[in-house]
């Protein structure tokens, strides 16, 4: 029996070893398959599958409805009326608006000679 | 290779006779193996099972014939190991466990020649589990794979996907360890009998 880095064992704890391992291969019964080796396992891997096909039939029920609600909420959203935008313009449109607005209501900014608040 | 490259891809492609032919033409091989991995008869059937379920699972993923046997190879020593690993949770007694007086009842029950044969060899597998029990489930597989199973580093090269050197040093960490486990039963052995 060679060791692991393929010599011959030299130490005699080395040799007792190599002994007792290949003595131990040699005590091992070579096990014989039963006759329901085969038989047990095509029926595991049958087990397995129907598991299998049964989760592949959820998951394709959940993405089916999850496709259907999609559409469904899809169809919901697009036939409510349009909600009421704030922001119709671009913002230069929009900043010029605001200006507009506040120089209305400030009365430095309006002319006197138009002769408001005398 | 016990088959040929043909038989494994008609089993990769879902052919059950030849993946029927594939288990009958490797179970006793692999059988054999297994018994020697986790040391108890009464689960080799089980485990050897489990190695041909998950072959059936995943020879799709094989990506040639070729690397066939070490991927049945590293099937069958994850298997191995996942079972040593539930029983080390489980926290079972192991034949070494068993007391003096078990032991002595056992070998008082073994009366004839082949009965002594055979309690010869179980006092060998349990002397050598006991040793093997110093390292870790992963280094006994290792070990049991070079040093019993014969198989080259190239092979558990193939097997481990892990470098010649590496694989190497821990199979000398490992027998280093069961090399004390050696010398330390020795010794208690040598001053049991001095006593």
């Amino acid at each position: 029996m060679e060791t692991a880095n393929g010599g011959r064992p030299k130490d005699p704890l080395e040799a007792e070893l190599a002994r007792l391992l290949a003595a131990y291969r040699e005590a091992c019964p070579e096990p014989e398959p039963g006759p329901e080796f085969m038989p047990r396992l095509w029926e595991r891997i049958e087990r397995q599958n129907s598991v299998v096909r049964e989760f592949r039939r959820l998951t394709e029920i959940l993405v089916g409805a999850a496709v259907a609600l999609s559409l469904l909420m899809g169809v919901v959203l697009s036939s409510r009326e349009p909600a009421v935008s704030f922001y119709t313009g671009t913002y230069v449109e929009i900043l010029a608006a605001n200006y507009a607005q506040e120089a209305a209501l400030d009365p430095e900014a309006i002319p006197a000679e138009q002769g408001y608040f005398r | 290779m016990l088959v040929d490259f043909e038989l494994v891809k008609r089993a990769r492609e879902g052919d059950h006779a030849a993946f029927t032919q594939l288990v009958q033409a490797y179970r006793k091989r692999i059988l054999g193996t297994i018994a020697r991995l986790i040391g108890r008869p009464e689960d080799v059937e089980d485990v050897g099972q489990e190695v041909f379920l998950r072959l059936h699972f995943s020879l799709d993923q094989l990506r040639t014939e070729e690397v066939f046997e070490p991927w049945l190879y590293r099937l069958t020593v994850n298997a191995a190991y996942d079972y040593l690993r539930r029983q080390r949770r489980r926290g079972e007694a192991r034949m070494a466990d068993l007391s003096e007086q078990q032991v002595m009842l056992a070998d008082a029950a073994a009366g004839s020649r082949v009965q002594q044969e055979e309690q010869r060899r179980r006092q060998l597998r349990e002397t050598v589990q006991a040793l093997l029990a110093n390292v870790s489930e992963q280094d006994r597989i290792l070990l049991i794979l070079k040093e019993i199973e014969g198989l080259s580093l190239k092979e558990l090269e193939k097997i481990y996907r892990v470098n010649e050197n590496a694989l190497k040093v821990r199979l000398f960490r490992a027998r280093q360890r069961v090399l004390k486990a050696l010398a330390a039963s020795q010794t208690g052995t040598a001053r049991g009998g001095g006593n």
